[in-house]
Order: structure tokens, then sequence, then C-alpha cells
């Protein structure tokens, strides 16, 4: 049990300490009502409370767009290198949902054959929580999916007392942070204080879909024909809004780029999503999931079945973010629940 | 590796433009260092807003900027056609009709007489179509004007013989993997939904809503936008009245024409 | 900071065409040699084919892993990479990922008959087996090959095939969906052969491969001939870009949503008949 104390007046020494050592990203208002992270220097520009981002996190793990390979075929031979172009990142503000997010997306690409470029960068990210006290929005889910109280995952974590923040440290890397910035130690008064804000979670987080999650995969693999993806289907505008700002998704597409020397180039890995027509088609022209009706299907079964079978875990992480960003009002708890009455 | 590299001799290339605002054209002239860097790869032979040289022989690539709005211009695109191995159509005009479409919710004569009067007989004009409704096209640039990044994109397919898909995929992609927030969030209806992306959501990105200057995805969301409109709590005609700007020559729309 | 990855799994084998042949209008035939060795495969895997500027596409292996020293493709023109590739010939270079996939269940099928049917492209990487079986030929019992395909005209690897016409260790039936003047042989969908040939189904293997439209007639007549579910082996066609089972392309709407390209693409039937689609 190792907890530290930082007085909420320090925490902006605590980012520009940080920021001098590595880039620190923390969540910032964007109007309207969205935030996102980026690049801070002070604890001013950074929005404590805040709904989730538009991106989640994986941004810093996974870019949007990233480039794998150089090539060069101006010589005899064409010669080719593999990057990634990493830096030291402080990633602080990152809600529970969203550490839940990032462990799914180690297990993907730390499975064989392991994907370094997530990998390395991964291994560059420094990553600090920061408590929900309360919900963010009638949209969020994380109770279902037990991401509402921190498990891991994180090297620091940040629960809000008020008048000073209660960090728990996870991890050696972080212990030498802590040590270094010379925080204070948690008294037995902080750790009663931060009971306190788990006491009144537990009260204020319930599942918020009316079934045993246990049984969700079991509902699911039942429901594979159920009019509830023909509903999703027909509203469905196949825009991969929900795909992209998951936290858990990770398909991708890869592309070349040629320089205009016409002789060197790169190839670049794209976020792409299951969602967009074109998908699941092959060369030759048949596509494996032509309907909206599949496609949607298809992301809700990764999420709750194919997760569970794969990984042992659900790969929604209860954010709500596919509901709050999609434009036909696809609701991921409104989803279940009709899927759920059905099979019961 | 590619017959590109192997032609020792650079590529002929004109510029060419129909019913347009030439903006188009103007976009190409600003694109700064990679228009060098395209020069030294091509050889222009033709264009008209930067030089008054004339081209007798073949072209290998003609790029063709507006839309074909009377007899005159179809005959004279056909002419260019016969002439060019490869065909490039851009901007909105030339690839969807654009706003030069506009004219095609209305009686011929009427927006005939509307624009040159009593005599309006005597000034020739049909219904707008995009090139590809009349020539077959080879390459689309989309765009009102066209985003100078994919026009480079689609030279250097053209110029090694690959061929460009424009993405068939709505804006959206796009404006979400580069973070931006929601115009209708913001309380305004945009066509980023339903239209074909490729400009890295260039408009949004700089503040602005999507037009739905690149034409409408291949298979829009058809009940969509009463769920959009129920969501946001807008006025169902904004929509609509939005895709007029652009989006209205859709008739008959096959690459090569009938 | 940019750095290099030493062991990138994106990492390029680089491959010489020793070899290339047109084989039909669509299909063309290429033998590449890989710089650093062998390829390493096993019947039934496929390679990702890149084209520095181009992009890649899966292409299954056909060519048994017996054949040493190289390893041949038949690469249908559908796509833009597949394109490009045609208008490569003997002394061009291209970039190499994989192996990938899961084999044929070559040690499972050894000691029992085989029934081969092929339709259209499907001999390819069918071809990766029936080669790797005749060069293994003892190992096995009653070889039965069907094959498929339009026209005449479309048949691959016509002179090979002559030969096996000719061998009597095997039973060799052909037809054609539309037949040519000069054609004698059987007209007919792939579906009509199945029926006459005689098999013992509980020491049978039927390895089955051909487009998507294919599957459900040909099981159907195997089942008819009562194949066990586990006997019937296939392999599925679906958008493999990494081969690494991440980038999502060709997950299967199956309830265990097998990775193709991994999990897969040759699957038996009992594996996959929960499947959406074959």
């Amino acid at each position: 049990m190792n907890y530290h104390i930082l007085k909420k007046d320090e925490l902006d020494g605590f980012i520009k300490k940080l920021s001098g050592k590595m880039k620190v990203v923390a969540p910032v208002a964007r109007g309207a009502g969205n935030f996102a992270f980026q690049e801070v220097s002070g604890a001013s520009e950074i929005a404590l409370k805040y709904i989730p981002t538009i991106l989640p996190p994986k941004k810093y793990f996974m870019p949007q767009r990233e480039t794998m390979l150089e090539f060069d075929i101006s010589g005899a031979k064409p010669s080719d290198t593999a990057v990634v172009d990493a830096g030291e990142t402080a990633v602080f503000g990152v809600h529970t949902c969203d550490l839940a997010g990032i462990q799914c997306l180690n297990m993907v690409f730390s499975e064989r054959p392991r994907d370094y470029n997530y990998l390395r960068r991964k291994d560059k990210i420094l990553l600090i929580g920061l408590e929900c006290g309360d919900y963010c929005d009638e949209y969020a889910s994380c109770a279902l999916v037990n991401s509402h109280m921190p498990s891991g995952g994180y090297d620091l974590f940040f629960t809000d007392l008020g008048d000073r923040f209660i960090i728990h440290v996870h991890t050696q890397k972080a212990e030498e942070l802590v040590e270094e910035m010379g925080l204070a130690k948690a008294v037995p008064a902080d750790m009663t204080a931060l009971e306190k804000v788990r006491a009144h979670k537990r009260s204020v987080f319930k599942k918020e879909v009316n079934v045993d999650p246990r049984k969700l995969p079991a509902i699911f693999a039942a429901g594979a024909d159920s009019k509830v993806w023909k509903d999703v289907g027909a509203r469905c505008v196949s825009c991969g809004n929900c795909t992209n700002v998951c936290p858990s998704c990770y398909c991708f597409d890869m592309a070349d780029t040629m320089n205009l020397d016409l002789k060197t180039g790169v190839r670049t890995r794209t976020w792409d999503s299951c969602q967009l027509e074109p998908f699941a088609q092959v060369a030759g022209g048949e596509n494996f999931r032509k309907e909206r009706s599949e496609r949607q299907r298809h992301r809700y079964f990764r999420k709750f079945k194919y997760s569970v079978d794969k990984f042992y875990r659900f790969f929604c992480t209860g954010c709500g973010r596919c509901t709050r960003t999609c434009m036909a009002d696809i609701s991921l708890k409104e989803t279940l629940t009709s899927l759920v009455k059905e099979n019961v | 590796m590619t017959n590109a590299s192997k032609t020792a001799t650079k590529p002929k290339v004109a510029f060419f433009d129909f019913a347009c605002c030439e903006g188009c054209q103007l976009q190409v002239a600003n694109l700064g260092e990679s228009l060098l860097d395209i020069l030294g790869a091509i050889d222009v032979v033709e264009f008209r807003e930067v030089m008054s040289e004339k081209w007798d022989k073949d072209y290998d690539v003609a790029i063709i900027e507006g839309s074909i709005t009377d007899h005159h211009a179809e005959e004279r695109i056909k002419k260019i056609r016969a002439r060019s191995r490869v065909l490039i159509a851009y901007g909105a005009c030339a690839c969807i009709g654009g706003v030069n479409g506009m004219k095609n919710s209305f009686e011929l004569d009427e927006i005939r007489r509307c624009v040159y009067g009593k005599d309006f007989k005597l000034f020739d004009s049909v219904k707008t179509r995009p090139v590809h409704q009349v020539v077959k096209v080879d390459y689309f640039v989309n765009g009102c004007p066209i985003y100078p990044p994919e026009l480079v994109e689609v030279l250097k397919c053209a110029l090694r013989g690959l061929p460009y898909t424009v993405p068939d995929n709505p804006v959206c992609v796009e404006c979400k993997l580069n973070e931006n927030v929601c115009m209708y969030d913001r309380g305004v209806s945009c066509l980023g939904p339903w239209t074909k992306a490729g400009c890295n959501s260039w408009c949004v990105n700089n503040g602005n809503i999507c037009y739905g200057c690149r034409g409408e995805v291949k298979n829009p969301a058809k009940n969509a936008a009463s769920d959009v409109i129920g969501k946001y709590k807008l006025s169902a005609g904004l929509i609509k009245n939005k895709f007029e700007m652009y989006n209205k020559c859709k008739e008959g729309d096959i690459n090569g024409g009938k | 900071m940019k750095e290099e990855i030493k062991n990138s799994n994106w990492k390029l084998r680089k491959g010489t065409i020793i070899a290339a042949k047109q084989m039909t209008d669509a299909e063309k035939w290429f033998d590449i040699r890989l710089e650093d060795g062998e390829l390493d495969h096993e019947p039934g895997q496929f390679v990702q084919v890149e084209l520095y500027g181009v992009g890649e596409a899966p292409i299954s292996v056909c060519s048994s892993p017996t054949k040493r020293g190289s390893f041949e493709l038949t690469v249908r023109a559908t796509g833009r990479l597949t394109n490009a590739m045609h208008k490569l010939d003997a002394g061009d270079q291209l970039g190499i990922r994989g192996p990938f996939g899961k084999p044929f269940p070559v040690k499972v099928m050894a000691g029992n008959d085989l029934l081969f049917v092929a339709g259209g492209l499907g001999i390819a990487p069918l071809r990766s087996l029936i080669n790797y079986v005749f060069d293994n030929r003892r190992d096995f019992g009653k070889v039965d090959i069907l094959l498929g395909c339009r026209t005449p005209h479309d048949m691959l690897f016509g002179s090979e095939i002559g030969t096996w016409q000719k061998r009597l260790d095997l039973n060799f039936l052909c037809t054609v969906d539309r037949g040519a003047p000069d054609w004698k042989g059987n007209v007919g969908l792939i579906t009509t052969l199945i029926p006459g040939v005689t098999i013992q189904p509980e020491r049978t293997f039927a390895v089955v491969v051909g487009p998507p439209v294919m599957y459900k007639f040909v099981i159907a007549e195997l089942i008819k001939k009562k194949v066990p579910e586990r006997q019937i082996v296939l392999s599925l066609e679906r958008h493999m870009k990494c081969g690494m089972g991440k980038c999502g392309h060709c997950q299967i709407d199956h309830p265990k949503n097998y990775y193709c390209c991994k999990d897969g693409p040759t699957f038996t039937y009992d594996e996959v008949k929960e499947s959406k689609k074959l």
C-alpha cells in the first residue's frame, strides 16, 4: 500500500516538473461539451472534471496514422526499414474505463506475432489515472463491465479528496518519480477519506443494464439472429464513429504512399472500422458483411462475446463513447437491454 | 520496378477548363513546393491560367476542370478525350457537376430566360453533366476546390499506371481521426455522414461544415437523416437543402456516358 | 524519436521472380526465390506479396513444400496489387511476408483416402497439397481429384493436369460449366461429379477449395455421401490484410469469430458450419 499526497495547488508544479522531463498530455476542454487529450504545460489547461474525450488515449499507443516501414527502390535492390516514432510521454488524467481499454489493447498487441510498434510506445508511456467520483453522464455503463473502480493498468492513480489528491503509486517507475517530486506519504486520515470516496461510488454506480454480466456472452450467442441487429442496422449511418472512438477497437488498414521522387515511400497503418462498407470485401467482389445489421452485430460481438472467449474479458469498457458519438442515436445500453429482454 | 521509372521522356500533361470558377487551377498554382516537384516529373504543355502555348500532338495526361453545360463543350471534351491517354477530372464541377448542377433543379428554358433574358434561344445550354457522363474518366479528384494533397496522390498514381480509389467512406471517418468536435454537437448540420472522404476533413478541421462537395458515398444511409435530425433537434429541410448545392447531377451516372 | 525496429513483423523478405507465365487471360503464374532461403511453408498456407509503393495482397502458395529452392504463386488480376503484379516478369523483385495461416491437416489426413474438390482458382492452394501428397504418395490411401472451371479456356495448370490424367495412383475427373467446340469432357457444375465417385466415407478426407458460392452445394453432396463433417476440409476466402490476426478484416461471422488468417484459412466443416457465410 503505497499512497502519496499532492495538494491541489501543487498540481501545477507537478505538471510543470513532469513536462520538463517528458511530453505531458491531459484532457483539455474543446468546446460544445467535448474534451480531447492533448499536450499541456500546466494544470490550468487541464480539465479535471471531464466526460470521456472524443478519442480515447489509445491514440498514444496506436496513432491514427503511423509509419511502419520506410522503403527505397532507387538502388539495384529495394531496401526497407521498419520504424517506430515514439517519445517519452506522460498521459495524465486517464479514467478507469480508458485504463481498461489500454489493458485490452495490451493483450491484443502482445499476443504473438507481437506488434513491436505498439509495445515500444507502451514502454515509453507513463500512465497516470484519475478517479471518477460520480457518473460522467447517462451514456456510461462502466459498472456493468466493472471498470468503474481502479484495478491496475496505471503507474500512478489520482483520487480527488477535495483539497488534495491521494495518489496510488503502482510501479517502480512511478515510485522513483514520486520520490523525486518529494510527495508526502498519505496518513491514515487520507486513507479514510479515500475509503469514503469509494463507498460513495459503490452507492452511486449500479449495473446500468438489468442483467447478470456473466450471462452476456451466452445471451449474445443465443441472439446472433435477433431482430435487434436489424433495428440497429436500419439506423446505422456506417460512419465508423462508434469504432474510431472506442478504447478497445484496434482494426487497421495498411497502405503504401510513394514520395514525389517516385523512388522512396512509406507503409502506413491507419485506423480502420468494421462498420465501413468495404471493410470485409475481398478483391473478387464478395462482401462478407454487406449489410449494416451484420456489421453492427459484429461490433457488439467483438465487445461482449468473442473477447470473452479469447481474452476472458469484455472489450466494452463502459465509457459510453459509441453512444455519445452515434449520429443516429444508437445506444449501447438500449441495444443490450433489447437483446437481454429477448433472451430471458 | 514500375513502368514510369523506365520511361525517359517526361509525360505531356495539359490542363483544360470547362464551366467552373477556375478555383481548382488556383489550388494547383498554390501547391508551392510540391508543385516544383511535380513539374520536375511532368511536362506541362497546356495550362491556360499560366501559359499561352498550345500543343498539337497527343496528351499523356489531360486534367479537366469544370462541367459540361452546352453542346460546344460536349464536342470539345470528346476531342480532348480522343487525344488523351489518361484523363483526370478534378474539382466538383468536373467530378459530380458541382454547383453548376443546381441548374438541373429547374426547367432548362426557365433558367435560360432568367439568365439570358428574352433572347435566351440564342444561347446554347444543356443540362449540366460531370465529365464522366460524357466521356470516360480514368481518375477523379473530388472537391470544391480540390484537396491539393489528393491531387498530388492521384498524379503519382497516374504517372505510375496505378489506380486511385476514392475512399467510399463518409467524411466522418477522417474527421474523427482528426479529433474534431462534431459540428452536430455545435448545433450545426453537416454533410460529413453522407459525403465521400478523401479530403482529410479539410473543412471541419478549419471550423467549417462539410458541404458535400465530394459527392455522396455509394450507399448512403437512407433512414439516417431522420434519426440525426431527431437526435440533434434540427429541421428536416436543412440537410436536404445542403445536398442541393453540389449533388444534382446523379441521373444516368455512368462512367463514359450512356 | 524515430528508431528502427529490427525484429518487426512488418519487415519484408526479399524475393526475386525466377520464372513467370501467363496462364489464362486473368491468371499469371510466378516462381519466386527468396534471398534468405526457403519459404518454409506447409500446404494450404498463404503469403502477403508486397510491391513497394503499391501495397500488399494475400496469395495462396500453389507449390508443395517438397519443392525446394523456390515457391510458386498463381495470381488472378482483381485488385490494385494483383494487377500491378501481372506486369512483373522474371528478374523483377518483390517483398514477401509469411507464410501465414493454419495449413491443411496433412498429419491427420495421412493413412486416409483423399477426395479433392477444386473449383476455379481453388486449384491453386489445393495444388500445394496435391503435389505434397504425390511426393509422399505411399502415406495416403486412395486419391480422387475433381476439378471444375467455367470453360476449358479457364483451366489452370493444363499440362500438369494432363499428367495427372495418366497417373494410375489416382482418379481424376474434370468438368466445365460451359463447353467449347474442342472440349470432349464433362459439362456441368462440379457437384455433378460427386455422386459418381466411389469412396469409403469413414476413411475419407474431402478437401474442398473454390469460390464461396461453391461450398454449400459441394458440402451437401459430400454429406449425402456420409463423409463426416470433421473430415471435410475447406479453405475459406477473406481479405487477410495483416496475416497476424490483428487488423480485423478477415474475421468470420461465427460464434468463435475466427480470424481467417490465423485460425484458418483451412478449417474443417465441423469448425465453421455455424458461420453466417462460408
